[in-house]
């Protein structure tokens, strides 16, 4: 016998203290990869560090008093908004209906499914450049195909609302197969014995789905929406390829202002104040969906 | 019960018309893109059904002579090493996670969570800053670890998930058989939890295939990665249409395969949340 099983419990205190040792390297890399610039970023955010022109060592909050009265910062914020409204709303409502539309696909036509998920497998930049290419009216066989019939597709990049719905679009394509995939599995958790009795109740389709299927879908639909509203906080591919922020600054999105903020206007403590108030968004956010996942899972 | 009813036939067609109308808005891109990257300089803008035939493979084949395939090259070395080196180090923090008994579990799922999810916004700035400073820009030593700030708090957070699965009981009957805790992490654990290790290393993978963000930022044209890389087929005056759905069509291909693994993990990443 080992000094392991000396004593009951000095071999759990000896377990206890292996598992710790697991967790080093994890706690060193964590603390370099990710606390560093962290902490870099919220040094930067309470500094006056200007790209070209260096620091000062002026520190304060000025810049978050800045952000307060920045009017193009109340512009991202809204574009940012819309973007995630509109986004994460088609997502889940595209996703679920086609989550429920294959679930009633037997047989040799569920393969399709594949053909749903495919937009999933493609890089965001690819997709950007893709959905750029359907937005070009020059281009697009899309425009083409309506200029058959004598109806011309307007030229959404270069109008305000047009380049946020084209942006919402191409999101949309990539992202509903994630809602999908997680409603195709909460699906399959639910009882057919319930919708069976419902319907030997009297009960029509789209009341048993309603009142039935729905409820026992809140769980998946809430854990959806907060991870593709998570997701959406930092927009940017699809805003640096399709629209560049524009027209003006129409389809400039948060993430895009701070990004311009300190790479074009080489105002890096503002761009860092910026990004520190997308982290606590994010912050407060993941806090919630730990919370849900811990509920669930003790 | 087979219902026949008119009314039923008009609900259910009108239920296989959305999906038809959803499955066309899911393919038309992909669809598109390869025909786009099969047509000829002169037909490219002229709608297919004018001239179907217009198709060449030449567009392939001009591609591998641009910075495209290095590009490629970079992509799969930097996602490959980030993902290494987070496999590395995450698996073993996944099992203690998930096995040991501790005190702040819940602020350790959720700062996890939290650096999976935030916007790399934040993380760029002060690397940027770092890496001008310290000559690390367009390196993949730098790129690397740019990315282990995407990688290791994915697989750490996935492979707890894993090892809670594996049942407490299989651990301890090894170390009551004096097997040390490394043997039993080795030997036991991780045989156990090896489809769900799979699923990690191949998220990680294409979390730092896909980035646009960091690469855009702290590479130039020596690490530049393929999605950076494809912005090059547009320039001032014009936009290589075809080199573009080359390009997309060669950032996916080799990602599919492990889509095709890893999509039942996706689910299964956020289970626990999702059984309901």
């Amino acid at each position: 016998m080992t000094y392991h099983a000396k004593t009951r419990r000095g071999a759990t205190y000896e377990l206890q203290r292996g598992y710790r040792r697991m967790m080093i390297p994890a706690l060193l890399a964590v603390g370099i990869f990710a606390f560093v610039p962290l902490a870099g970023m919220f040094g930067l955010a309470f500094s006056d560090y200007h790209l070209i022109r260096g620091t000062n060592w002026d520190f304060g909050f000025k810049n978050f008093a800045k952000m307060l009265s920045d009017r193009r910062l109340m512009n991202s914020i809204y574009v940012m908004a819309a973007l995630s409204f509109f986004g994460v709303a088609a997502q889940v409502i595209i996703g679920t209906a086609i989550a429920v539309g294959l679930q009633k696909i037997t047989g040799k036509w569920r393969v399709g499914r594949v053909l749903f998920l495919l937009p999933y497998a493609v890089p965001h930049v690819a997709v950007a450049l893709i959905w750029l290419s359907l937005f070009t009216p020059t281009l697009s066989p899309i425009n083409a195909f309506f200029a058959l019939f004598d109806v011309t597709i307007p030229a959404f990049l270069t109008s305000q609302n047009g380049a946020i719905f084209a942006i919402v679009v191409a999101d949309t394509w990539t992202n509903f197969p994630f809602a999908m995939l997680i409603i195709m599995a909460a699906l399959q958790g639910i009882s057919p014995d319930l919708e069976e009795a419902a319907a030997i109740d009297g009960a029509t389709r789209i009341k048993t789905f309603i009142f039935i299927t729905l409820p026992l879908l809140v769980p998946a639909l809430l854990m959806v929406t907060l991870f593709r509203f998570i997701d959406s906080l930092k927009h940017f591919p699809m805003i640096f390829v399709m629209t560049k922020g524009g027209p003006g600054r129409s389809s400039q999105a948060t993430n895009y202002y701070a990004y311009i903020q300190t790479f074009g206007n080489e105002n890096v403590a503002y761009g860092a104040a910026i990004a520190v108030m997308l982290f606590l968004m994010a912050a407060l956010i993941s806090y919630y969906v730990a919370k849900l996942n811990q509920r669930v899972t003790t | 019960m087979i219902d026949t009813s008119p009314e039923f036939r008009v609900k259910r067609s009108f239920g296989i018309l959305m999906m038809v109308i959803l499955l066309i808005f899911a393919m038309i891109p992909t669809l598109w893109v390869i025909i786009l990257s099969l047509r000829t300089p002169m037909a490219i803008f002229e709608p297919i059904w004018e001239s179907p035939l217009e198709l060449t493979l030449s567009n392939f084949f001009k591609i591998t002579r641009s910075n495209f395939p290095g590009a490629l090259w970079n992509s799969f070395m930097t996602a490959g090493l980030s993902t290494a080196f987070a496999m590395l180090v995450g698996v073993p923090a996944g099992f203690a996670l998930a096995k040991a008994r501790l005190s702040g579990k819940f602020v350790a799922s959720w700062v996890l969570l939290l650096l999976r999810m935030a916007p790399p916004i934040g993380f760029v700035i002060p690397l940027f800053l770092l890496y001008v400073n310290s000559g690390l820009i367009d390196t993949y030593i730098g790129l690397v670890f740019a990315y282990m700030t995407l990688t290791l708090p994915l697989v750490t957070w996935s492979m707890w998930n894993s090892f809670a699965q594996v049942p407490d009981e299989l651990i301890e009957a090894a170390i009551m058989d004096d097997a040390s805790l490394l043997k039993a992490f080795l030997l036991i654990a991780l045989p156990a939890a090896r489809p769900g290790a799979v699923a990690a290393a191949i998220l990680a993978f294409l979390v730092a295939w896909n980035d646009f963000f960091y690469a855009l930022i702290i590479t130039r044209s020596d690490t530049a990665t393929a999605p950076v890389a494809v912005m090059n087929f547009i320039s001032y005056d014009s936009v290589d249409w075809a080199s573009i759905a080359v390009a997309s069509i060669a950032l996916t291909l080799p990602i599919l395969p492990l889509m095709a693994i890893a999509n039942r993990y996706i689910v299964q990443s956020l289970s626990g949340a999702v059984k309901g």
